[in-house]
């Protein structure tokens, strides 16, 4: 049988988390079709029709499609289960609210946020905050899957898939879509960046916050990142944080500014390629994970990796 | 860095394992209590503590309280914190439900002090301050003044101090000056200058119940003549809330050596009104009944501390990598060992770690006799319970005071350079330890009260009823296979400690300086024995466990290991001190005043 | 309006996970239990919805191993009602867990089913979802601020973008993040109190729910251990060895 990816896109393009569950995806048996579910999407299904390996996109769109209700998705997900063996979608916040009740439905077991595909019934995923990784064989026939997009490699483009359009049966319409307050940026996106500078609460205030990591994020062309300790403090939103219950996180280059290192912000962070921490403290537990340590005041530290950076740069 | 997470499972153990509660569940007053009760009320201290006080430990020390336009403003996050702490009913724990207490054993109360202290012993003088003036009004004051005061004192809503000392008297009260002098409507003017009052002034409270010792006129020289008075900060109007300002002011705070974090206050009472607690002249007797509890009170203080310091260091020694194990490296994958594979900081980690559950133990065993003395069916039970609490306070007191202030110095040393850098926090504890072996009595009091007053007593009953229980566990365990053999070396150094009562006994009566020069190493000795007693007593507990496949080996296993080192390297000091006290008075006495 | 929460008792946040040498499972003997922080903070906004008149009762109830009652007790503690202990000692996966869980809401009838949004144990995430599934009704995921009023919950939720608010009819299930609320401290009076409630226990079995588990361990493991990192000495050597040595730059 075949494979159903949900993708993740903004309309005009698909992430790149979904050419990552794809490549997950590959490790199961089938082909893999992507679902595009919006308001105003197409753009983003013919993205995802390049992706290479992908055999259709099925495109179904309405307003509460547009905003990811939950049972509105499920409502166009679980007729279409019938003919796929696995459901996979990128463990994104849409990711998780769905694919657990679609399982349900499904009356399968979910298997979120997976790290590793062994085959198609036996898969690894973190537990405890990553502090352990645990090996799961599941013995039902269809499987409810979420990905952990940092740890796969982004499936190629160069495919030209047919687009699909499917209808988005009406739901029930318990649950309304209202507002939404999402910051639009010029920076990329945390998941995808390349680079993340992020902050702790030794930051102290929102407008230090920001007069110290905007700089050097626009410098490094980074995404800006925060502990759970500057989110709660007011001084970054929500969408910032990186941790056990915000984002994974595993860029490049990850570098913790007056972060401490809490048990919780490591499991969100511990897999980027090289991290870096400054903190005025010798002891933070940052310094276990951080591949090169600067000890000192960010205050003063910053400013002089700036500066170094713009020397390197000319 | 300064951690501190509740020392939960030994407490269980010494609650529930050693001592047991038992005795307490079947009176009346405790009967609505259980272990599980206990250990849910411990589990939510420890949290209290941790979470709230903790964060504030290194803050509070480091910004200290300020005197500004005669108002005392404590550090950042106290008032919160003390809300928090208030509003969580902890401020009531042990007082009696009649007055609005939740009643629990003191035992239990002792446990959550500890935690208290070792999170935040600043923080913990201001419950604690107050918990000691409730008891002196309980025990003295008339029922009105009780009724307008007390439960307010017990919820924390007001708080209390303790004014004693003036600038010229601390441990001698007999020469104090503070006049009180009788108004026509039963109440007193109170004038004089006090030194050294903790929690003197503070923004925790809109009203602060100061008990100030004070001589009325034509009062009888000395000790004799000092009452006893209630004097608040702000006197109650109509409605029982804090109406006009009294004549007490705090005219300077004392800079101190630690424990910033604590109001320590100069107080002026001019004009004060106060009202008389208990009898005329009776004021020493007054305070007296509270000052066991409070004497064991800063024991715990120091226990707390002390606690707190260890987990800090052995933290420390895992991760400071330093040097390679002398028997060759035991992690060559990393560029050190890690310190702690060293026995010289094994050494002082054990010394650290067998004072601390040492001292759990005898302070468990203490605060259910506090328990007992009050609530026993009995009065025989009662009485027996008295004069233990009246014989082991001084002990507490200045052993755990002793030991603790060491502890933390150990946990210094274990740190290194870096212990003596404030942002590790172990130069705090140390800083903030000192004042235990000072105050309520310093040590040297402590050890005076319990060779002069407490040893001599009733023809040698108080101390019969520790010398009691020792000489029946040590005849019922000689041939324990388990520890058969510590109970030989607790048989040693239990007669070396009958003997030396017996010959001080003789030479003190004979010559009072003989027991002053023998007070202070005489009051280690005792320290020594009563922990290697209980030292015996957990060995025995923790061997059964052991020997009935109980899950948690590893606990009952350190703690074998832990009484092993406690007989094996701390013990021994016992030999010392029995020659020392031998050689009497002597050498230090004979010296002339004008060659010092 | 009756308010249901699960609780889930896991292993203290602050407790330094260890994987058993045999790679069966993390070792959780002796180790310090506490309930689930997010389950904490679902206690808390449903004691609040009590305190605040909406809702009339809060009822604590948790799946697993004799202690959890303490975990119960704690949720008592904190202000719920009653609680009821469905003892099993086999771990149940999350699908099974909603099973009993719906099964107690047929006959609880609650308004609202509160959870925390994971259990930092499994990280799941799953069990509120899965729960409305069964149950047919509306979710809302990740709250960081609920709105009770008649008929129907607007919530506000955390999502990867920022915010985003959704209004659903109740019955409802809403599974709760980190910001919603900060939990209260039991009191010492609260805790005393706690001992008074009922606390029922009923075994897993009785509710006559397919519990057999879908999914099997097969290990567990430490993840691969990072590689120690050095103390640059200022900052141009740190910019040195990030473009020279790691190349990130």
């Amino acid at each position: 049988m075949a494979v159903l990816i949900i993708a993740d896109h903004d309309n005009h393009a698909v992430r790149d988390t979904t050419h990552k569950s794809v490549t997950a995806a590959a490790g199961l048996s089938g082909d893999i079709d992507i679902l595009v579910l919006g308001q105003g999407a197409r753009a983003a299904a013919d993205a995802a029709a390049k992706i290479t390996g992908v055999r259709k996109v099925l495109l179904a769109e309405s307003p509460a499609l547009g905003a990811m209700v939950a049972e509105a998705v499920e409502a166009v997900v679980l007729p279409l289960m019938a003919g796929y063996d696995a459901l996979l979608t990128p463990a994104t916040s849409a990711g998780k609210n769905v694919a657990p009740r679609i399982a349900a439905k499904l009356d399968v077991a979910p298997i979120s946020d997976i790290v590793e595909v062994i085959d198609a019934s036996t898969f690894t995923r973190p537990i405890y905050a990553g502090n352990a990784l645990e090996t799961i064989k599941s013995s039902d026939a269809k499987k409810v899957i979420t990905v952990r997009p940092t740890v796969f490699a982004a499936a190629a483009e160069g495919g030209s898939a047919a687009v699909e359009v499917v209808s988005a049966a009406g739901d029930a319409g318990k649950s309304r879509f209202v507002s939404e307050e999402t910051v639009k940026s010029a920076r990329p996106e945390l998941g995808a960046a390349r680079i993340i500078v992020s902050g702790g609460r030794a930051m102290g205030s929102a407008d230090e916050f920001k007069a110290v990591l905007e700089p050097l994020a626009d410098m490094l062309g980074a995404a800006i990142g925060a502990s759970r300790a500057a989110v709660d403090a007011g001084y970054a939103p929500n969408d910032f944080q990186v941790g056990q219950t915000g984002k994974v996180v595993a860029p490049d280059l990850y570098i913790a500014i007056g972060i401490s290192g809490a048990i919780q912000h490591l499991a969100g962070m511990k897999d980027s390629k090289v991290i870096v921490a400054i903190n005025k403290d010798p002891d933070a537990p940052i310094f276990q994970v951080a591949d090169y340590g600067l000890v000192g005041d960010y205050k003063t530290l910053v400013p002089q990796f700036s500066a170094e950076l713009q020397k390197m740069g000319n | 860095m300064q951690i501190y997470t509740a020392p939960l499972r030994d407490m269980r153990f010494v609650l529930h394992e050693l001592h047991g509660l038992e005795r307490l569940y079947a009176l009346p007053a405790f009967a609505d209590f259980s272990d599980e009760l206990v250990d849910s009320v411990l589990e939510e201290a420890g949290k209290v503590t941790r979470e709230v006080l903790l964060p504030i430990n290194a803050s509070g020390d480091e910004e200290g309280c300020v005197l500004d336009n005669g108002v005392v403003r404590t550090p950042k996050g106290f008032k919160e914190a003390y809300n928090v702490f208030r509003e969580g009913g902890w401020n009531a724990l042990s007082a009696e439900p009649e007055w609005g207490g939740q009643g629990l054993p003191k035992c239990v109360g002792s446990a959550v002090e500890e935690m208290i202290c070792g999170a935040n012993l600043s923080f913990s003088l201001y419950p604690g301050l107050t918990a000691g003036a409730v008891e002196a009004l309980k025990s003295h004051a008339s029922d009105e003044l009780k009724q307008r005061f007390v439960p307010k004192m017990v919820e924390g809503t007001w708080a209390g101090s303790m004014c004693l000392t003036e600038a010229h008297c601390g441990t001698d009260l007999g020469l104090l000056r503070t006049k009180a002098t009788p108004q026509e409507d039963g109440s007193y003017k109170i004038d004089g200058a006090k030194i050294f009052i903790s929690s003197g002034d503070h923004d925790l409270t809109p009203n602060i119940i100061h008990l100030v010792l004070a001589r009325l006129p034509d009062a009888p020289e000395g000790v004799r003549g000092i009452s006893l008075f209630l004097a608040p900060k702000f006197l109650p109007d109509a409605d029982g809330n804090p109406g006009q300002r009294n004549g007490i002011q705090c005219t300077a705070l004392e800079h101190k050596m630690g424990i910033k974090a604590s109001a320590t206050c100069q107080l002026s009472l001019d004009n004060a009104t106060g009202w008389l607690v208990g009898e005329p002249n009776k004021g020493m007797a007054a305070m007296f009944t509270m000052m066991n509890t409070e004497r064991v009170g800063v024991g715990i203080q120091a226990l707390g501390v002390a606690e707190a310091a260890y987990q800090s260091a052995v933290a420390y020694a895992r991760d400071r990598i330093q040097g390679r194990a002398l028997g060759g490296a035991q992690h060559p994958d990393q560029a050190a060992d890690p310190i702690i594979v060293h026995p010289d900081v094994r050494r002082m980690l054990m010394t650290m770690r067998v004072n601390n559950e040492g001292c759990r133990a005898l302070a468990a065993w203490v605060s259910q006799a506090l328990d007992l003395r009050t609530h026993a069916a009995t009065e025989e039970e009662r009485l027996e319970a008295e004069d233990f609490v009246a014989l082991m306070t001084p002990v507490v007191k200045a052993l755990f005071t002793d030991l603790g202030y060491e502890s933390v110095n150990l946990a210094m040393q274990v740190h290194g350079g870096h212990g003596y850098i404030r942002d590790h926090g172990m130069e705090q504890y140390v800083r903030d330890t000192r004042i235990t072996m000072i105050y309520e009595g310093t040590n040297g009091v402590q050890a005076l009260d319990l060779v002069g007053r407490k040893m001599p007593a009733h023809m040698g009953r108080y101390l019969r009823r520790f010398f009691h229980p020792v000489a029946e566990f040590i005849a019922a365990n000689k041939a324990d296979p388990d520890i058969g053999k510590m109970v030989e070396a607790l048989e040693k150094a239990f007669g070396a400690l009958q003997l030396t009562t017996a010959q001080l006994a003789q030479s003190g009566m004979k010559d009072p300086e003989e027991a002053g020069a023998a007070a202070t190493e005489y009051l280690r000795l005792f320290g020594l024995v009563a922990l290697a007693y209980l030292w015996a007593r957990m060995a025995k507990v923790a061997a059964g466990k052991l020997a009935a496949g109980d899950p948690d080996a590893a606990f009952y296993s350190a703690k074998l290991i832990s009484a092993r080192f406690y007989y094996e390297r701390i013990l021994p000091q016992t030999s010392a001190l029995f020659l020392s006290i031998k050689a009497g008075k002597g050498a230090m006495m004979e010296m002339a005043e004008a060659a010092f | 309006m009756k308010v249901l929460v699960p609780v889930k008792r896991v292993l203290d946040y602050n407790v330094k996970v260890r994987v058993k040498a045999d790679g069966s499972g993390v070792d959780l003997s002796n180790m310090k239990m506490s309930m689930n922080p997010f389950d904490e903070i679902a206690i808390e906004e449903a004691v609040r919805l009590k305190e605040a008149g909406t809702a009339t009762e809060v009822v604590a109830v948790s799946i697993g191993v004799p202690q959890a009652q303490d975990t119960l007790r704690t949720a008592l503690a904190m202000g719920a009602d009653r609680a009821l202990l469905i003892q099993s000692d086999q771990d149940l996966e999350p699908l099974s867990v909603a099973k009993l869980l719906k099964a107690v809401v047929a006959e609880e009838q609650p308004t609202v089913v509160i959870l925390g949004k994971q259990a930092i144990d499994g990280d799941n995430n799953a069990v509120g979802q899965m729960l409305a599934a069964l149950l047919d009704w509306p979710q809302a995921t990740f709250a960081s601020k609920v709105e009770i009023a008649g008929n129907k919950a607007t919530v506000m939720r955390e999502v990867d973008g920022g915010l985003q608010t959704i209004e659903v009819d109740l019955p409802a299930v809403i599974t709760v993040d980190l910001r919603l609320n900060e939990p209260r401290y039991a009191s010492l009076p609260n805790i005393m109190k706690a001992r008074k409630k009922p606390l029922d226990v009923k075994e897993a079995a009785s509710y006559g729910v397919d519990i057999a588990p879908r999914l099997q361990v097969l290990k567990v493991a430490e993840p691969a251990k990072r590689k120690a990192g050095i103390k640059v000495e200022d900052a141009a050597d740190l910019v040195m060895r990030l473009k020279n040595e790691a190349g990130v730059l």
